[in-house]
């Protein structure tokens, strides 16, 4: 399965890619994140809790790094697996800055996925994958804002993350867009659980590679 | 005698105790101490096993036991094949892999065991599968037939030189020479998909070994009771009076439930005898979309050889035949696809080479058709484009080339799919055709319906294709039938029922031979504790082997009743007529004996046996055919295909089926209608769809489409009755007829409905979607 996107942060590009280092902030920007540890240099494992309509489990996985150039690109190796099912996956970022104070993130990449979300949910994936990313995304540049505003005034700013089940209720309105009939909502769920868990390696990995 | 009961439209005896919840299923027993059981499957198609660690499972509460093929040490097995391997013969190669109990070195499929865990409740089970920690380490998958010769490709078996399970060619004539002289040889590539049984019932199994007893139990959803527990017996070293295997009633079997020994099957066995407690486990349908058998994909190279006049001359095809990832069942689907690819027609010169071929995909056994479809669609797809190509009316060219009635005996001189001589028995091949061709309104619907349909702009159109099925093949099928002291007949056969009506149908055979109602009779099949002997349900056999093996006894038994009958009435035998559930005699029917008493009787008292004296009205029989017998009939349908949407309208269906002597009309057509059903759903909507990687994408049944109600029309069944000179009764089996033509019947019913585009359906299972990238890949507008 291909995915492929891009998405706009409000904010300067060294900005994003700080973010996109804070273990933190990545780990609440999706719920469900139990551990993510360094294992070797830009390798990580991590376990992710994922309860989600009928699909849960804890999918356990490790992140590769590599082709790493600060702060515009890196490439991602990702494999995860769980009770719903097994992952893998190669994906490209490319961090711009298309103007003043706007961040373009591209990414692209391959996913191959087995097991039963593969079985039950194949044909709502690139739905399901587009919303995750877009939300995980979204939930992000809330993150970034709540920093940029921190920076500005100089104090520190809360930022308060979407709770698991409002993180859940977004995908299923994303794909209720998609006039999906009912019985396909399982697969959905398997599908976003997966999407979440390979997001948050990658972004959360991503956070500590820098910070460490 | 007076044919009162065999023939006559009865409705069910059992549809009472099913349609009121009186019927044991598999899931139904219950017992004190019972476990269940749940499985650790491969999410991979083809990965390495590295390690295996359960014991998180085993700690986890509630849960008794979790084995690995580690634990099962010498008990460890391969299973045997299910058939007989093919006669060693110079040209024919066939590598012999059968599936394991739970995978120990290699995954072959996805959904293949790695380890079963048993616990006091089927959630706790299914929790503690989760707590397994198993590392696999993904291997390339071998998924599509033909790159799985490529050189180079990924083994599934890693000892043998490449993925060729099977190497077979058969010729008869010289198709060569035939072909030199054709004014018309037609070629194309075929290709039939893969699908699901979906019986509405999931596999399930209930072991129990009583160690008190010393007796082993188990219930079981298959379709062969006897040899289920003769394999056990000798896996497990027990003598077969000590395995009582019971298939109660079964909701749906349509092949897969003939497999054995799943491993499902051998793993509860070998639990229960280590751990003398009942185990059950049930098939969820996640799990019967990977660990039950499947059927169907191949890919077909095709040719046709005619004359101008349209007259056949001979057939070719090369083709592969993918077998999943083992190959238990031999080759009896390939060569029912051979036996089949010269439809019902006098073909004289035939050659096949047939590639059976691994890959990373669940087991290939039969299902309802097996292999029969895809030699029918091949033969009746060839005859099609032939026909237009020659300018011949479709029906005018099947006429010219039908096996004529008395051709029979017609000695195919080609090998079947037990590796006999395949002969077509008996039949009327032009009658079941023009039939059909009649009940259709086939002149008229193309003189004139179709085109005033067409003015308004409907795209409407006819199939009509003719076929054979073999059926009713041996060894063979036995019956005991008791009279009992109230009057009432018990009936025991080996083979199990999974809604074939055997109840009623086998009972109208007893009632006819002692003069009772069929109401009166007590069935049991499928309890290998009430019959030793016997095959199982399969191959279209029931109402030729069983049925006629329950008629042999069921007159021995008449035979019984007229002689002991005789002595009491003092009046000979020829003079002795059964009816009303007495003997009496014809011309004086007052002088009669009810059959109870008659049976009590013959139950001896103290003195009064002789030497040689068997006691009872009792007799147990055996029948095995010389060879099956063959069906035949002619489908046709009228279907208009929106060409928006792509979504169809069937407007008729017609069958005339010809299987002999017809014991139940109304249980045939029950028959016919849910093979039709399958038939249209593998035309139209059933496709198993796997990815590059062997990954299943529709293992649910929001995915996969089983049609309902609303896509079956209603199915007009007509007969023909050419009975069968191999066997007493006269049947023929029935049981596969109504799915095998479908696919080229839609098949050209479509390309009619469609004739502007100039489309040629070459696939199966077609779909709306499908249908709409074909005319739109070649820009076909009308």
């Amino acid at each position: 399965m291909k995915l492929e996107g891009e998405y706009i942060f409000d904010g300067p590009r060294e900005e994003v890619w700080e973010i996109l280092r804070d273990p933190e902030v990545l780990a609440k920007a999706l719920p469900g994140t139990q551990s993510l540890e360094k294992v070797a240099e830009n390798e990580y494992t991590g376990q992710m809790h994922v309860r989600i309509g009928p699909v849960s489990g804890v999918f356990t996985g490790k992140l590769v790094v590599s082709d790493e150039l600060p702060p515009e690109s890196y490439t991602l190796t990702v494999e995860g697996r769980g009770a719903p099912g097994f992952g893998k996956g190669t994906g490209h970022v490319q961090l711009s800055e298309p103007e003043e104070g706007k961040t373009l993130l591209q990414y692209e990449g391959d996913m191959q996925v087995g097991g039963r979300i593969a079985n039950v949910g194949q044909r709502l994936i690139d739905t399901a994958s587009r919303s995750m990313i877009g939300q995980g995304l979204d939930s992000l540049n809330n993150a970034l804002q709540a920093r940029l505003v921190g920076e500005v005034e100089g104090i520190e700013v809360e930022y308060v993350p979407p709770s698991e089940a409002k993180f859940a209720a977004g995908v299923a309105r994303d794909m209720a867009k998609e006039m999906l009939p009912p019985p396909q909502t399982l697969g959905i769920m398997a599908v976003v659980a997966l999407v979440a868990l390979l997001l948050g390696y990658w972004l959360g990995s991503r956070s500590q590679v820098d910070s460490d | 005698m007076t044919q009162k009961h065999v023939g006559r439209r009865m409705t069910r005896t059992e549809d009472p105790r099913l349609l009121t919840g009186q019927a044991l299923f598999v899931d139904d027993v219950q017992m004190p101490g019972m476990l269940h059981a749940a499985f650790l499957r491969s999410d991979y198609a083809h990965a390495r096993l590295v390690s295996i660690d359960v014991s998180a499972a085993r700690e986890r509460p509630g849960v008794v036991a979790v084995f690995t093929a580690e634990d099962m040490g010498d008990d460890w097995k391969h299973g045997p094949p299910l058939v007989s391997p093919p006669p060693t013969v110079e040209d024919i190669v066939f590598h012999s892999r059968t599936h394991v109990p739970l995978v120990k070195d290699k995954v072959r499929h996805a959904g293949e065991p790695l380890a079963i865990v048993i616990a006091e409740s089927r959630y706790i089970a299914e929790d503690a599968v989760e707590d397994i920690w198993v590392e696999l380490e993904p291997l390339e998958a071998v998924v599509d037939l033909e790159k799985a010769l490529d050189p180079g490709a990924p083994l599934v078996h890693d000892d043998l030189e490449s993925n060729l399970a099977a190497h077979l060619v058969q010729e008869k004539g010289d198709y060569e020479a035939a072909k030199a002289q054709a004014d018309l040889v037609v070629k194309r590539r075929i290709y039939i998909d893969r699908g699901a049984a979906g019986a509405m019932e999931n596999r399930g199994i209930v072991a129990h070994w009583d160690v008190r007893a010393q007796q082993l139990t188990l219930w079981d959803t298959t379709q062969a009771p006897i040899p289920i527990r003769n394999g056990l017996a000798a896996m497990f070293g027990l003598s077969s009076h000590q395995v009582r295997v019971i298939a109660p009633f079964v909701g749906g079997g349509f092949g897969p439930k003939i497999m054995m020994y799943y491993p499902e099957e051998v793993l509860l066995t070998w639990a229960t005898l280590k751990m003398g407690r009942p185990i059950k486990w049930i098939e969820d349908r996640r799990e019967n979309f990977f660990a039950t058998t499947q059927e169907r994909t191949q890919v077909h190279y095709g040719e046709m050889a005619l004359t101008k006049e349209g007259r056949i001359l001979g057939v070719r095809h090369d083709f592969l035949h993918d077998t999943g990832a083992y190959d238990p069942y031999g080759l009896t689907v390939p060569l029912n696809t051979q036996s089949h690819a010269m439809g019902a027609y006098d073909v004289p010169n035939y050659s096949s080479e047939l590639k059976v071929v691994f890959t990373n995909k669940t087991i290939v056994t039969p299902v309802r058709g097996a292999g029969r479809p895809q030699g029918i669609f091949l033969a009746e797809r060839l005859l099609d484009i032939a026909a237009r190509e020659l300018g011949i009316d479709r029906l005018e060219i099947r006429k010219k080339n039908l096996i004529p009635p008395d051709a029979f005996p017609y000695e195919h001189k080609i090998i079947d799919q037990a590796f006999a001589p395949l002969v077509f028995d008996s039949g009327n091949y032009l009658a079941t055709l023009e039939r059909a061709a009649a009940a259709i309104g086939y002149e008229k619907f193309i003189a004139e319906e179709q085109p005033r349909l067409r003015a308004e702009g409907k795209h409407v159109g006819l199939g009509i294709v003719s076929f054979v099925e073999t059926t009713g093949v041996g060894p063979y099928e036995g019956a005991r039938v008791t009279v009992e002291t109230d009057g009432r007949v018990s009936v025991a056969t080996g083979v199990g029922t999974q809604g074939q009506g055997h109840f009623t149908s086998f009972a109208q055979i007893v009632a006819d031979q002692l003069g009772i109602s069929p109401r009166d009779v007590r069935m049991v099949t499928g309890d290998t504790a009430e019959f030793h002997w016997g095959t199982g349900t399969f191959a279209s056999r029931g109402s030729v082997v069983a049925a006629n093996a329950i008629n042999a006894a069921a007159l021995s038994v008449r035979n019984k009743v007229l002689k002991l009958a005789s002595k009491i009435l003092e009046t000979p035998e020829e003079e002795l007529e059964l009816a009303d559930g007495q003997v009496r005699v014809a011309d004086l029917p007052h002088r009669a004996i009810e059959l109870g008493e008659l049976a009590a009787m013959a139950n001896p008292l103290r003195g009064a046996v002789e030497p040689g004296t068997e006691p009872g009205l009792e007799s147990t029989d055996y029948f095995g055919p010389k060879y099956g017998a063959t069906a035949n009939g002619a489908h046709a349908m009228i279907l208009e295909v929106d060409p928006e949407t792509m979504m169809i309208e069937i407007k008729r269906y017609v069958t005339v089926e010809d299987c002999g002597t017809v014991l139940n009309p109304l249980i045939l057509e029950g028959q016919i209608h849910g093979g039709v059903a399958l038939g249209i759903a593998n035309s139209y909507y059933e496709q198993l769809v796997f990815d590059e990687n062997g990954q299943l994408l529709n293992a649910s049944l929001a995915d996969y489409l089983i049609p309902s109600a609303t896509e079956i029309p209603p199915i007009e069944v007509l007969h023909e009755e050419t009975r069968s000179p191999l066997n007493p009764l006269g049947s023929k089996g029935a049981g596969e007829a109504g799915t095998i033509p479908v696919p080229s019947l839609f098949a050209q019913a479509l390309e009619d409905a469609l004739q502007d585009y100039g489309l040629e359906i070459l696939e199966m299972p077609m779909s709306p979607n499908r249908l709409f990238e074909l005319l739109h890949e070649e820009s076909k507008t009308p």
